[in-house]
């Protein structure tokens, strides 16, 4: 698993080999041979260039929208995404276009747009709670999704995707089937996962199962923590998936593939840590407190 | 990590305090405010010292570099040292960046985001070069920049597109982020950006130095005449996804030029490199060259990379090689047609461009209406690529009649019409005709 490369095949095994067929024709790479034809070719300005071809990134924000989330939780998530889509807009500088996802789940899992909508033009709807907590129908959806034909269906390079998962409660349906299966899908193995735990009802185990390590789970148990740590998380992992991987060995010996795998994701486990354990506690009333 | 407050007072090490008044901008290292510092607003970086792995000696070596100076004045240089917190955060200040720069960020872009006061909305802005000299100008502008601080006996150490503003219109360069400047052998943590780390800094076998700075001066330049990654070809995009073990291969133990003339496996491909395919049928073969060998050769043997001076003479060359033509087409004179010899003719209106001719080289210069020659192209002992030396101009009270207008300081012996040599003073000119021979002094021009 550690030398696993995603290549065509294996991003699409969920689909079948036709998708790799299709990105073989989308292949005609330039041959060299001809250039005499250039000097009557009119479209030669040196200064009509377009954009630099980016490599793509999808954060996917999976939220959880079930009766539990109504009212001040609800509420404060919808104010510091709206507040946050502006603040990671250059995020992707010159390198990535980043196009964010919303999944919500409740009794039903809904996406707030059909498709992953670039970050310049993305607007926030907002959400409201009701329902139960279907989490293991959101990991299958979200699966579905994760694939060459569907979401990250970009023509040139993509980053791993951001997968940010926000929940405050148990899940309600199996949610380990889900999870099962959206553990076999390589976006989610290559990917960035981090996850919020909003006030005491929410597991931090069934997060960290999602995660893959208790490093990427974070927890908040009031309306100034939720935004706090909704604006830690997406701006870290944001940042991180965004950019190439940061070396920082500095052995002099030549880094093998086992010295860069999951690299990114530990990188995200500690600024994360590093990030929350220098937050100051407000004073806010906690969530499950007062009702 | 210790933010500052708005309204906060920061004392400097030297004396004085600053005011924070906003929030600029953050990014790894740290955040950067807007401050009033005597009765200036300046610029002042905060940093984080947990993202730092040597706080101590990074504070030491930017210090060194407040007293040395900037190498020229392109560097957006750090200026004064602020006293050291209980908790070991520091900063520095800066000047802000001037009026006129956008970012070479947003000018691969091709725009930049603006927020309308009004509705709050972000408003694509178009960033584009006002002409071709301008863009070859801040070619040149670079170069030169990187060669004065090697001189210095310095290293950038994180080379990247975040690293410059540029002024469009003129050409103009400032190199920001000059913080991790540090002597040449030595580093404070700094790695830097992959695409532009060079691959022996990507397999983790140098450090950045000198020559790693060289390395992504090339990614620099090729990204801003071709637009595209040099390394990134079909090989890298048969992978997909971008994993950091796929990474490494290709930026770092696999790296290929995708138009290594050896190696077919990694050529641009159509859809999504169409810049790169564009451009590189666009320029001349010994602008191609110093790339193919950059990222060939260069790839392996960091010393037989191309020194910021072979660059310069290089770029230099390419702006004499300008063609404006007055059907508006504006392209290299390679990309003109040449009837002869001596000239060269538009393929899109026929209009035909005589050219002139120098003895301390062979390519020769097309000569239009506007066009300019610099010191150091008549001056053999001159690295002056600023000041110019002639100007093609139409005769003021003879309509029609072109001539080459003395913009030098000094006087030129120049054969007119009458077969007999003439001194042209400074601010004189003189007709362009069929026998013309000029003598700069050293070097000769004709016709």
């Amino acid at each position: 698993m550690t030398n696993e490369n995603i290549s065509d095949s294996v991003m699409n095994t969920d689909t079948d080999s036709s998708a790799a067929s299709e990105i073989d024709k989308d292949i005609n790479s330039e041959s060299t041979d001809d250039n005499n034809s250039s000097l009557l070719d009119f479209d030669d300005d040196p200064l009509s260039a377009t954009a630099v071809s980016k490599k793509s990134l999808v954060i996917f924000f999976l939220i959880d929208t079930s009766g539990s989330m109504k009212g001040k939780k609800m509420g404060e998530l919808n104010t510091v995404m709206e507040e946050l889509i502006p603040e990671i807009r250059r995020v992707g500088e010159a390198d990535t276009e980043v196009k964010v996802a919303v999944l919500t789940f409740s009794t039903d899992v809904k996406w707030m747009y059909q498709a992953p909508i670039p970050i310049e033009e993305f607007e926030w709807a907002r959400l409201r709670a009701s329902g139960v907590t279907s989490l293991g129908a959101a990991f299958k959806e979200l699966s579905l999704r994760m694939s060459r034909t569907s979401y990250l269906n970009s023509p040139s390079l993509s980053f791993a995707p951001v997968i940010f998962l926000m929940t405050d409660g148990y899940p309600s349906d199996d949610y380990k089937a889900g999870l099962k299966e959206l553990q076999s899908n390589s976006w989610y193995k290559f990917g960035l996962k981090a996850a919020l735990g909003i006030g005491q009802e929410a597991n931090d185990n069934v997060l960290a199962e999602f995660t893959g390590s208790a490093d990427t789970v974070v927890h908040a148990y009031s309306g100034g923590q939720l935004a706090q740590m909704i604006k830690i998380i997406a701006v870290t992992s944001s940042q991180i998936g965004s950019k190439s991987m940061t070396l920082s060995d500095e052995t002099g010996r030549e880094l093998s593939e086992q010295d860069v795998f999951s690299a990114k994701q530990k990188l995200l486990g500690q600024q994360i840590q590093e990030l929350v354990s220098s937050q100051t506690d407000g004073d806010d009333v906690p969530f499950d407190t007062g009702w | 990590m210790t933010e500052l407050e708005i309204g906060q007072e920061v004392e400097m090490k030297y004396g004085g305090t600053a005011k924070v008044l906003s929030v600029i901008g953050s990014g790894g290292q740290g955040t950067v405010y807007l401050v009033r510092f005597n009765g200036m607003k300046c610029a002042l970086k905060w940093y984080d010292i947990d993202k730092m792995k040597k706080p101590e000696q990074f504070r030491k070596n930017l210090e060194n570099n407040i007293s040395d100076g900037p190498p020229s004045d392109k560097f957006l240089w750090p200026k004064y040292l602020t006293k050291e917190n209980e908790d070991g955060t520091f900063g520095y200040i800066m000047d802000l960046k001037p009026a006129g720069f956008d970012s070479f960020v947003d000018i691969l872009n091709t725009y930049k985001l603006e927020i309308d006061p009004l509705t709050g909305h972000a408003v694509k802005r178009p960033v584009k070069f006002a002409s071709l000299t301008a863009m070859v100008t801040a070619v040149i502008n670079i170069v030169n920049a990187f060669r004065q601080l090697h001189r210095a006996g310095k290293s950038y150490q994180d080379l990247n597109d975040g690293g410059f503003f540029i002024n469009v219109n003129t050409g103009a360069i400032l190199v920001c982020d000059c913080d991790n400047i540090a002597p040449d052998g030595s580093n404070f943590g700094i790695g830097g950006k992959p695409g532009y780390m060079a691959p022996e800094v990507v397999r983790g076998i140098a450090q950045p130095n000198v020559q790693t700075d060289k390395y992504s001066l090339a990614v620099v330049l090729f990204k801003l005449l071709f637009r595209g990654d040099p390394m990134e070809g079909e090989k890298v995009v048969r992978d997909v996804c971008l994993t950091e073990s796929s990474e490494l291969k290709h930026y770092g133990q696999n790296a290929v030029f995708v138009y290594d003339p050896d190696d077919a496996s990694n050529r641009p491909v159509r859809g999504i490199h169409d810049n790169v395919i564009k451009f590189w049928r666009i320029y001349p073969d010994y602008i191609k060259d110093a790339f193919i060998r950059s990222f060939t050769i260069g790839i392996k043997e960091p010393t037989k990379r191309i020194i910021e001076n072979d660059w310069q003479k290089l770029f230099v060359r390419l702006r004499s090689e300008i063609i404006m033509c007055g059907c508006g087409r504006t392209n290299f004179s390679s990309m003109f047609i040449q009837p002869d010899e001596k000239t060269f003719k538009c393929p899109k209106c026929g209009m035909e461009f005589t050219s002139l001719g120098f003895s301390n080289r062979e390519n020769r210069m097309p000569l239009y209406l506007g066009c300019k020659f610099y010191k150091c192209e008549i001056s053999p002992d001159s690295d002056d690529f600023t000041s110019v030396a002639g100007e093609l101009v139409e005769n003021k009270l003879k309509k029609g009649i072109l001539g080459i207008k003395n913009c030098s300081d000094k006087s030129w012996q120049v054969k007119m019409p009458d077969g007999k040599m003439y001194d042209i003073a400074s601010g004189k000119g003189f007709p362009v005709w069929q026998g013309l021979e000029i003598d700069f002094g050293g070097v000769r021009a004709y016709i």
